[in-house]
């Protein structure tokens, strides 16, 4: 398997990381001085205005993005390391499925592309029936509702069973009742692979419902203005929505989320 | 409610019985029926009118037969000449099939290069569309002064013909992946060739077949226009020798099946396209 991961180790830790964008021949700080430290096993949700570097903060720590300055180790070693090592899963806003190929030749393409290294984890068959489409692998894409692919997306994620999952505001196209159901199942599916999980979203909600901790982002630029913990009871169901203790959660994001 | 069902199980086990029990529905069902003959039967009937009109016109006017046929006339030929008329397709059809498969291949493996060295692309591309957008009719003279005669040069000027809206096609569709699948790609460490064939050239399939059923009729015209200067035999030269003998008979039953073929190659290729192209749900064209 190669160098070990540290023991220990922050699933992922930022010093200080800026990313800098040249945009017509104009210099646009994308992200400032971001850092902190995430521990294994655990699920941030990021919050923050349009134009927060959200997305971008993702980016950086899926090694898509190289920070302009600062320093981030994922699971101990270079983000690169990380991402050849598939330690990393990525979920888009679109499903971004390859509309060609069905649903379960969609959760193999990992397997067929970048040396695929061999590792244990699910098969995409049990991928897909964890995602609960289990009797859809023959479906292409165009066959599939938006919320489904959403699932396939998630499912093909999880292959290889990454330490790191990032969704970048997943569920943000979709129906508020799919969104509650997948939110759910996210939850179900974070319990049972114990994956840190970071997840963008715009939804004061869906950020509070789904995190241990909720990370609000300032923008322009994008910088920490603070890490907010949940203290919800878990494991959670969406009846808690309804308690004051929520209430009072979303209260307080929205009138952080006011000062960005 | 459950008669509703009932009948619902009627109808679709036996219309003629629902039909009966629902005069409305009946209605309707015949109003479909007319609906979908009326679809198949106006175009036949539209064209048997202009064939009509053709026909009355050169009666009536008793037009010459050396300035245009009747219609008759020309089917006559069709059939008389049909030992000539298949003597002249084969060569045509040849040179249109191989300069078809030369400029095709080389404008995809241009394509290729193209996205993969954006610096040669920056330099030619914006020329290439510039070339593409003259009109066949002005390059085939061109290039027929340029290659001269022979079975090549036509073959060559079918080619060059069919080389530039594939090109063009096949850039854009090589390039037409989401930034976020490239990201994808790039998460799952792909490396560049895995790239090209998972990502790119399946999507770029529709807009090769876009551009090749422009080709297919294109690549008949280059092979006729390449015919018209020096050649003794094709349906180019057939065209230019019935023109000069006055045989206008023989001139119309040549463009008929010059245009039979490329109807047909265009036909063949977008079969192939319903074959290769199952993902997307059917773009009706």
């Amino acid at each position: 398997m190669g160098p070990a991961i540290t023991p220990g180790a922050p699933a992922v830790e930022l010093h200080g990381v800026s990313v800098r964008f040249m945009s017509e021949r104009r210099e646009v700080a994308a992200l400032e001085d971001i850092s902190f430290s995430l521990s294994p096993g655990s699920f941030l949700t990021l919050l923050g205005p349009s134009g927060c570097g959200k997305s971008t903060l993702l980016r950086v720590v899926a090694d898509i993005v190289a920070p302009t300055s600062g320093s981030l180790r994922v699971l101990g070693q270079a983000p690169g390391e990380a991402r050849r090592r598939r330690e990393i899963g990525f979920v888009f806003q679109d499903a971004t499925l390859l509309p060609w190929r069905s649903a379960l030749d969609n959760v193999r393409l990992p397997l067929q592309v970048g040396g695929s290294p061999a590792r244990g984890g699910r098969s995409p068959e049990e991928l897909l029936a964890l995602v609960g489409l289990a009797g859809w692998e023959k479906a292409l894409p165009h066959e599939l509702s938006g919320g489904m692919r959403q699932r396939v997306s998630i499912a093909r994620a999880l292959l290889g069973d990454p330490k790191i999952l990032l969704m970048d505001e997943p569920f943000g196209a979709l129906d508020e009742i799919t969104r509650d159901r997948l939110n759910d199942e996210l939850l179900h599916i974070w319990r049972q692979t114990g994956t840190t999980i970071l997840f963008v979203t715009h939804s004061i909600h869906e950020a509070a419902y789904l995190g241990q901790q909720v990370l609000m982002l300032a923008a322009r630029p994008g910088r920490v203005r603070e890490m907010i913990p949940v203290d919800l009871p878990e494991p959670r169901q969406l009846a808690i929505r309804d308690t004051a203790g929520f209430g009072a959660l979303a209260g307080r994001l929205r009138a952080v989320l006011e000062t960005c | 409610m459950a008669s509703d069902v009932g009948m619902v199980h009627t109808a679709a086990a036996s219309p003629a019985r629902a039909a009966a029990a629902d005069p409305a529905r009946a209605a309707w069902l015949a109003a479909q029926r007319w609906a979908r003959w009326k679809r198949r039967l106006l175009p036949l009937l539209g064209a048997a009118s202009l064939l009509f009109a053709w026909w009355a016109l050169v009666a009536f006017f008793q037009v010459k037969p050396f300035i245009a046929p009747a219609p008759q006339v020309v089917a006559a030929t069709l059939w008389q000449k049909s030992d000539i008329l298949l003597a002249n397709l084969w060569p045509t059809a040849i040179e249109a099939l191989s300069g078809f498969l030369i400029g095709n291949l080389v404008a995809v493996a241009v394509a290729t290069l193209f996205v993969h060295r954006k610096g040669i692309e920056m330099a030619f591309f914006p020329i290439v569309v510039l070339i593409n957008s003259i009109p066949v009719v002005a390059k085939a003279p061109i290039l027929v002064l340029l290659l001269g005669n022979g079975m090549a040069p036509k073959i060559a000027i079918a080619a060059v013909i069919c080389f530039f809206p594939t090109l063009v096609n096949m850039v854009r569709g090589l390039e037409a992946v989401s930034p976020q699948s490239l990201e994808l790609m790039h998460v799952l460490s792909a490396r560049t060739w895995e790239v090209f064939i998972r990502l790119r050239l399946p999507t770029s399939i529709p807009y090769l077949f876009s551009a090749l059923k422009i080709a297919a009729s294109t690549a008949v015209v280059g092979a006729i226009v390449g015919e018209w200067i020096g050649s003794q035999e094709g349906i180019g030269a057939l065209i230019i020798q019935a023109t000069y003998n006055f045989d206008s008979a023989l001139l119309y039953a040549t463009v008929i099946c010059g245009s039979a073929f490329s109807v047909a190659f265009f036909l063949a290729i977008r079969m192939l396209e319903r074959i290769c192209v199952r993902w997307a749900p059917q773009s009706q064209s």
